[in-house]
């Protein structure tokens, strides 16, 4: 138990510790990025599967649908008994967790580009390959980073968890407080996980923004009197 | 199967036995269809859902293969280069649009130019003159499809099947989704945008009167992709090849062909007239003679107006017509009129006569038009 005299939080304690807050920082924002990374590469071979052979797509979200089920502590838990404590088994439970995320935005994005679109590229000459690079990419694209902030979101926070076998982030001071009931590391690696997730989300909003200019035609002024 | 080869002029598009069955299906979806199409003709392809008048358009432009005949397109076999290069030669135009949502209405409509390999600066050009030939504002080009209104969408899409300029113009169904009033004006922008290009235009529509008004030469296509027949929209109204063709134009026939003729196209009667130098005895003879209430008063030959039977008989024979005051006419008609709408002018006229005015200013009396005369008119 901790002790009723200990404050929720002391900021000494934070002072003298920046050094460790940046290390974590960067330990929490690497995981993510690399487990989201090659979540995404892996999402994208499976969709693009999934996207040619339709009979694929049941099949993939299934098995997806699997691994995101199991809880991230079983998962991590028996893959540290096949690759040992470390960065490489949490990894490898992050990026299984994307996939069903992921799998299912790429699949949607190209779903949804209107066939009308697809059929006139078609019929203007389009080759199958620049049709997908320069038509169906740049429409698909702002669904495709919805999945990834959905993605990376769920990846911070699953990061905390991670530091239980060793893989430090903002968990490590998570572990470190609850073995030594002191209230201060908690409260630091909790409220900076959920602070890593609110910026990275409001990043790819604005990505997303920036990426369908056309979306905003909504703007009444720029409305042209209909004829 | 007769082959009704295009009067005149090259042939765009040759379809010889051309057939699609899909395969697991038995039936045929077109069947052995063989015509040609002129060069610079418009040519509306027309039929009840399922006569494959689309698949016939699709197979033009390969977005569908047949699996018998062959089609010939500007003399070539259309295998004999790919696809996708045959596709940029050859303009296409779908009901839904299609515009790329994340392009510029001028990025939009250099698509084709882009494929084609042309410098930007030459694409801007091409496209800013473009956006004027369809009638749309030169200000649209920067804004995003989603911006415009379905008929501008819908000119948008013709300008981009025409920046290439390509030789031959499919259109499947183009203005089944604007609402009537906005695909009259479409039409109407049709024709006249054919005037200035003089492309080969096929125009897969389920409106007969759609393909009456657009096409030089309607094909209509019965169930099983069979050619019906093959005319001009007149030949077609006035003498239908078949009880299916005739049970398709629907009993509106003659009214139909009313709206291909024209006043011009039909001989003018003499009605009552008399010139205003007359005296109003010499008028009311007039109109006594023909058997009318009244009399139409020129100038020579110019139209002044009209006066009835009673008001001539108030005034005194021997007083001049020009002392009589005169009533404006109403019912009249010009050489172009459509002899549908000039029809709609004799019937709800009282004298069930329409005064035909032409000349310089629009007010020399030709002559009259009356029922029978209308009638004659689609004997001819």
């Amino acid at each position: 138990m901790i002790a009723a005299s200990e404050p929720l939080i002391r900021w000494d304690w934070v002072r003298d510790h920046f050094d460790d807050i940046w290390q974590r920082t960067v330990e929490h924002v690497q995981l993510t990025v690399l487990s989201v990374a090659i979540g995404f590469v892996v999402s994208a071979l499976l969709s693009a599967i999934a996207l040619r052979y339709r009979r694929a797509y049941g099949p993939i979200t299934w098995v997806a649908g699997v691994l995101y089920t199991i809880p991230s502590l079983a998962l991590i838990g028996t893959l540290v008994v096949y690759f040992g404590f470390g960065n490489t088994p949490v990894v490898i439970a992050l990026v299984s967790y994307t996939l069903l995320i992921l799998v299912r935005n790429i699949v949607a994005a190209f779903d949804g580009v209107p066939p009308a679109v697809r059929e006139a590229a078609i019929g203007m000459g389009y080759t199958p390959a620049r049709r997908v690079l320069q038509v169906e990419l740049p429409l698909a694209l702002p669904v495709i980073v919805a999945g990834l902030r959905i993605a990376s979101v769920t990846v911070i926070g699953l990061v905390t968890v991670a530091a239980l076998v060793g893989s430090g982030g903002y968990g490590a001071f998570i572990d470190d407080g609850l073995n030594r009931f002191f209230p201060t590391p908690i409260i630091v690696g909790t409220t900076l996980s959920v602070l890593l997730a609110v910026v990275v989300d409001v990043m790819f909003v604005v990505m997303e923004r920036l990426l369908s200019p056309w979306r905003r035609g909504s703007n009444p002024l720029r409305k042209v009197a209909t004829s | 199967m007769s082959i009704d080869v295009a009067a005149g002029g090259p042939v765009a598009i040759s379809l010889r036995k051309v057939s699609k069955t899909y395969p697991g299906s038995a039936d045929a979806v077109v069947n052995e269809l063989s015509f040609d199409i002129a060069a610079g003709e418009i040519v509306a392809l027309v039929g009840p859902s399922g006569c494959g008048k689309t698949t016939t358009l699709k197979m033009i432009n390969r977005l569908i293969e047949p699996t018998g005949g062959t089609i010939e397109v500007l003399g070539v076999d259309q295998n004999s280069l790919p696809a996708h290069e045959l596709r940029r030669k050859i303009g296409y135009v779908i009901q839904q649009v299609g515009l790329f949502p994340h392009r510029t209405i001028r990025g939009n409509i250099g698509v084709v130019c882009e494929l084609l390999g042309w410098e930007k600066r030459a694409i801007a050009e091409r496209a800013a003159e473009l956006v004027e030939l369809v009638g749309l504002d030169p200000m649209l080009l920067d804004r995003y499809p989603s911006e415009l209104s379905g008929g501008q969408q819908q000119r948008v899409g013709v300008a981009r099947a025409l920046a290439a300029d390509p030789p031959i113009l499919l259109m499947d169904e183009p203005y089944s989704a604007v609402d009537p009033i906005v695909r009259e004006r479409l039409q109407d922008e049709l024709l006249d945008l054919q005037h200035k290009v003089r492309k080969t235009i096929v125009f897969v529509t389920h409106d007969v009167d759609e393909a009456i008004r657009l096409g030089d030469r309607v094909a209509i296509l019965g169930a099983g992709g069979v050619l019906a027949q093959y005319a001009a929209p007149d030949d077609l109204l006035r003498d239908p090849a078949s009880e299916f063709v005739s049970a398709f134009l629907g009993r509106e026939r003659g009214l139909r062909r009313l709206s291909l003729l024209s006043v011009a196209d039909v001989e003018l009667s003499d009605g009552p007239t008399v010139d205003i130098a007359s005296s109003v005895g010499q008028a009311v003879a007039t109109a006594e003679r023909c058997g009318s209430a009244w009399v139409a008063v020129c100038d020579q030959h110019r139209l002044r107006g009209w006066i009835s039977l009673a008001t001539l008989k108030s005034a005194a024979p021997e007083a001049p017509l020009a002392s009589v005051e005169l009533l404006r006419l109403r019912s009249w008609v010009t050489p172009s009129t459509p002899l549908r709408q000039a029809l709609d002018v004799i019937v709800t006229s009282r004298s069930r006569l329409a005064a035909v005015l032409g000349g310089n200013d629009g007010d020399t009396l030709l002559g009259f038009v009356t029922i029978d005369d209308v009638a004659g008119g689609l004997e001819a």
